[in-house]
């Protein structure tokens, strides 16, 4: 099963560039003159990298996530991150006409204030609350969906078209640019999970074991969050918020490898990546005219295959 | 040396009293009367400036320094993890070396060595107190603090685990926190006896056990039969 799903995986990776509404000719790949070589390294190589890579990001984070809060349903979505992102990105569309600059920088500002107050409140809260820390993060959403339902009423139709279109995620990037942050935060990101990996295995079984195995557990959370945080908002600011991933994933590889949540940091990654290089294969295929918006697809295809999940194990109890 | 000054935290009120090296302790007190309270505190999981270790308050010793010192083990095992196998909790416990055959003796001596694969969370109640117990032995910090580690056992696994502590050499001192009176006069260790919130009696096994003053707590819903103390239910009040 792991091996096929490997194979699988690979095959994935390597026809993806390749097909779309254009269909690219190998044989032109490496001959800089002509339109599929370009369309190939332009347009679908560094697609595939960012869709990889913020995959790979979004089921990383759900599985730290998770873990942390010792809850199957949390992800950095749920504890507002990602819609502070999203209401950065909205408020450039609206005051900054969309220019991309202001775009990134107002998504990153977005999620960073989240984890700050989420930090900041953290600490007026006993250390090990993280439920209450859950509740912060819902109410900060509501807040910030709120927020974001203003910024619609205040702008004209073009640039609501243009929030909605950044809502639903979107991988449409041309050139490199955008790759290079989000592969650089990608693989520091899986760094610095992975040299977390033995704290993290204590955090699995109880807060106060890992406490009495000599772990400053607020302080390794803390850590582990703020990580997370920047790394989300490297990934939606580029790509909106894409949702479902997170959840789905680290739930998927658990059931596959059935071993303890902190020897899946690299296929929860990897295979993470895989999930939206494949939902991107299905969006850029499906529709004639344009793109199905990416959001779209992975909750289409991660809600049923959810609830489906979710069924399975409460049969097994 | 553990000592304790004055502790006032949640229920409890002015708690004093010292344990020497070498010397184990019983806590007894009827529910929710501040035991476990009481023993969150000593490990610090309660944070509190009343406890000295050594002269030293236990705030100021760093976690993983505390770690060596002081373990407290809960009466049920608390694992979020759905994979994290019996193996795997045993190897978290072990601070020197991950030696596996440490875990092997531990399993064996406890007759658990056939769940060493299995999930934690799939153990039963007295299954996953023999594994907090085995956890423990392998922690082996300077004192142990067991939370009703019988509470969940059989008859012969309760004999088990007192003739495990009796031995001797698989904890430094402990201290055990029990409903099991029975136990706790075998034991022969020094008693602490709480009462919402405070120390009634802190002193020598014997003092307690003496018949008057044993029913100056209990009533008479403790009966003495041939040097066994067990619970009296044709008792009234």
């Amino acid at each position: 099963m792991k091996y096929v799903s490997l194979i699988l995986s690979l095959a994935v990776l390597i026809i993806a560039p390749f097909l779309g509404e254009i269909a690219v000719n190998i044989q032109e790949i490496f001959n800089p003159a002509s339109a599929s070589s370009m369309l190939f390294w332009e347009i679908r190589f560094p697609r595939v990298i960012i869709a990889f890579c913020s995959g790979a990001i979004l089921a990383l984070a759900g599985l730290v996530f998770q873990s942390v809060f010792r809850n199957p349903l949390t992800t950095p979505f749920t504890l507002g991150v990602a819609s502070g992102a999203t209401l950065g990105s909205a408020l450039a569309i609206v005051f900054f006409g969309g220019i991309l600059f202001w775009q990134y920088l107002l998504s990153f500002f977005g999620a960073l204030l989240t984890v700050a107050v989420l930090f900041l409140l953290s600490r007026s809260l006993k250390s090990a609350q993280t439920g209450s820390l859950l509740l912060v993060g819902i109410a900060l959403s509501f807040f910030y969906s709120a927020a974001l339902m203003v910024l619609y009423y205040l702008s004209d139709f073009e640039q609501s078209y243009s929030i909605v279109r950044f809502t639903m995620g979107s991988l449409n990037i041309i050139g490199f640019e955008t790759v290079y942050p989000i592969l650089i935060a990608s693989l520091l990101f899986l760094a610095s999970i992975h040299l977390q990996r033995k704290p993290l295995r204590l955090l699995l079984t109880s807060l106060d074991f890992a406490f009495l195995k000599g772990v400053h557990v607020s302080r390794l959370i803390m850590s582990l969050l703020l990580l997370t945080s920047l790394a989300v908002a490297v990934c939606v600011s580029v790509v909106g918020p894409i949702g479902f991933v997170g959840l789905i994933v680290p739930h998927i590889i658990k059931l596959l490898y059935r071993r303890s949540s902190d020897t899946l940091i690299l296929p929860t990654f990897f295979y993470g990546g895989i999930f939206l290089v494949a939902c991107d294969l299905v969006a850029r295929n499906l529709g004639a005219a344009s793109d199905i918006p990416i959001g779209v697809v992975t909750s289409f295809l991660g809600g049923p295959f959810f609830i489906y999940l979710i069924v399975q194990r409460n049969k097994g109890k | 040396m553990l000592h304790v000054a004055n502790l006032t935290a949640q229920i409890l009120k002015n708690i004093r009293f010292t344990l020497r090296e070498g010397e184990n302790l019983t806590i007894l007190g009827n529910n929710g009367s501040g035991k476990t309270t009481l023993a969150r505190a000593l490990c610090h999981l309660l944070p509190s400036q009343n406890i000295f270790l050594e002269g030293k308050n236990m705030g100021e010793i760093a976690p993983h320094l505390r770690s060596r010192v002081i373990n407290y083990v809960p009466t049920t095992l608390d694992i979020y993890d759905e994979y994290l196998s019996v193996s795997d909790y045993l190897e978290l416990n072990q601070f020197e070396s991950a030696d596996p055959r440490k875990r092997e003796e531990i399993l064996e001596a406890l007759e658990i060595e056939h769940l060493k694969h299995s999930p934690c969370q799939n153990l039963s109640s007295g299954e996953s107190s023999l594994l907090l117990i085995a956890g423990a032995i392998l922690h082996r910090a300077r004192y142990t603090i067991l939370d009703e580690p019988t509470a969940n056992l059989d008859q012969a696994k309760k004999v088990k685990i007192y003739r495990l502590l009796k031995n001797g050499s698989y904890f430094q001192n402990t201290i055990i926190i029990t409903h099991d009176l029975n136990l706790a006069y075998k034991l022969g260790y020094d008693v602490l006896y709480l009462e919402e919130g405070s120390v009634r009696f802190f002193g020598g096994c014997g003092d307690f056990f003496d018949p008057s003053h044993l029913e100056g707590c209990f009533g008479n819903a403790v009966q003495n039969i041939g040097g066994n103390f067990v619970v009296n239910y044709d008792e009234v009040r």
